[in-house]
């Protein structure tokens, strides 16, 4: 396999990737199924975000912002049926259940794990230090425009804690887990170790608990762009869509089984801080996964960050067992 | 302890009438390609298949099963198919209800430890509302009541909800599976074994 050249990288010389939007496969079907698979995304994403913007002060709570997203991703659940980007990625009985342990955990112990030692933890810590009165600038600023801010400052941290940890070998143990998934399905975000998936999460998100209206937005926001990194639908998403956020192609080639590939578009959100950095490869790939695709069980997805990360003390530290022939 | 009685859960049995005239060698020959995938070892002996699978491909049309065997039987009113399947999956889906109840008792629990402390509670100030959202029609926020800094601390408390949400979800994941995945396998059986049957009858039309 030769690969292709971008830039001063190699792309698909271990792994089949298609790179360029003009490769990349559109939607089949008449012009009604064109159109909803055209528009789906930006009209989701300005409904929800009127919605919230509007929204009674009795409906605007997180709670409601929790069954909003379960019914986001039924809703996702339910494209996948209708217009499946890959049959190879169909889910499944036992993907599904495998998937939903995951969110099952995110709902229950990470939740639990961000309040008492994470950044809702963090948040609680230093507010006897936060002088509300500082901060009017931002408090000040109309709503849309704060939850723009939350949302870009949340993922701009989650890039380089992302690309942190495909560069430095202790934070990629709990990450690469993650990496053995062969297909992307609306929850496959949840899948991976609960140390990585609690470090992912660790950012600013308890600091703008006081800002109820505009931190439900930058969620919204985060939902309806986010949400597509993993997802088994084709869209043909706009040009201009496709330029500030990160879509399933771009995410998909983060997944491929070619190495070089994974260390591009690791924004979870807005591709164009891709951009900045020089690490955007606009494309797609269907084969996706490590060590040639092998699925990974539950029970190794637990344990591989612990049990490679000591053999890797074992190996550094570790005094040999055979004494050098006299 | 006899494990008959309850290991329904996790296994998976079942037979099917094989053709006249369909030897156990056809009938395996058909069903072979099912266990010639990623991460699937098998062993044939005259009237038995059995067969193991480690890290199989989500794809793979029996990927819930980890092992298993089949055998053929032969009476005078005809070959059967019997075959006898085990899966971690469906274990796993029974027992998941058990965990999140456990999640359920153990956040009620820490929650009953964790009582805020009300003096500590953050003051909420006014805050101010734009004159561009003023304009758009934007709701205007509360004014913070003096008790509200410690009912918002205890709502932000993890509540068990989720955690009981999800063991029914499992619940009904279970029932699911366990019917859904027993249909889909003697269909796949079924779908094989007369694919061969409708070759053979084909080499033998003139």
């Amino acid at each position: 396999m030769d690969g292709i050249r971008v830039g001063r990288r190699v792309i698909g010389a271990q792994s089949p990737v298609t790179v360029g939007w003009e490769n990349i496969p559109k939607v089949q079907g008449g012009p009604v199924k064109q159109f909803i698979f055209t528009w789906f995304q930006p009209t989701m994403l300005f409904a929800l975000l009127a919605f919230w913007y509007y929204a009674p002060n009795s409906l605007a709570k997180a709670s409601i912002a929790l069954w909003v997203g379960f019914g986001f991703n039924a809703l996702l659940l339910g494209l996948e049926w209708v217009n499946p980007r890959y049959a190879s990625w169909r889910l499944t009985w036992k993907e599904l259940v495998t998937d939903l342990f995951y969110v099952g955990l995110a709902y229950t112990l990470l939740r639990m794990a961000s309040y008492y030692i994470g950044s809702d933890a963090m948040a609680k810590a230093i507010e006897h230090y936060f002088q509300q009165d500082k901060f009017t600038w931002f408090t000040g600023l109309p709503l849309l425009v704060q939850a723009l801010l939350i949302f870009f400052i949340f993922d701009f941290g989650q890039y380089w804690m992302h690309r942190g940890m495909h560069s430095w070998y202790p934070l990629w143990l709990p990450h690469s887990v993650h990496h053995y998934i062969t297909q992307l399905n609306i929850n496959k975000g949840a899948v991976g170790n609960p140390v990585e998936l609690f470090l992912i999460g660790l950012g600013i998100g308890g600091f703008f608990d006081f800002l109820p209206r505009a931190a439900l937005l930058a969620g919204v926001l985060k939902l309806t762009t986010g949400t597509y990194q993993h997802i088994n639908v084709r869209f043909n998403s706009p040009r201009w869509w496709r330029f500030l956020f990160t879509t399933t192609e771009h995410h998909s080639l983060h997944h491929s089984q070619d190495y070089e590939a994974t260390r591009s578009n690791y924004a979870g959100s807005l591709i164009f801080i891709d951009r900045i950095f020089g690490t955007c490869v606009d494309g797609e790939a269907e084969l996706l996964g490590m060590e040639g695709g092998r699925r990974m069980s539950i029970r190794e997805q637990m344990t591989y960050p612990f049990t490679e990360g000591w053999k890797a003390l074992k190996e550094r530290f570790g005094r040999s067992s055979a004494l050098p022939a006299q | 302890m006899n494990l008959r009685f309850i290991d329904w859960i996790w296994h998976v049995r079942g037979s099917l009438t094989l053709s006249p005239g369909q030897s156990s060698d056809d009938a395996f020959n058909r069903l072979d390609p099912l266990f010639r995938q990623t991460g699937t070892s098998h062993q044939r002996t005259n009237d038995t298949l059995s067969f193991c699978k480690k890290n199989q491909a989500a794809q793979d049309r029996m990927s819930v099963f980890n092992g298993g065997a089949l055998r053929i039987e032969k009476s005078m009113a005809g070959s059967v198919l019997k075959y006898h399947l085990t899966s971690r999956a469906l274990l796993f889906c029974f027992l998941a209800p058990l965990l999140f109840l456990g999640i359920a008792r153990f956040t009620i629990a820490t929650n009953k430890f964790d009582r805020p402390a009300h003096e500590a509670a953050k003051k909420s100030a006014v805050i101010p509302m734009n004159p561009i959202d003023k304009a758009l029609g934007a709701p205007a926020p509360d004014t913070p009541k003096k008790d509200d800094a410690g009912a918002e601390e205890e709502s932000k408390k993890p509540s068990p909800t989720p955690a009981f949400v999800f063991a029914g979800i499992f619940a009904a994941l279970y029932v699911v599976g366990r019917i859904l995945e027993d249909r889909l396998v003697k269909a796949l059986f079924r779908k094989n074994l007369l694919e061969a049957v409708e070759i053979h009858q084909r080499q033998l039309s003139p």
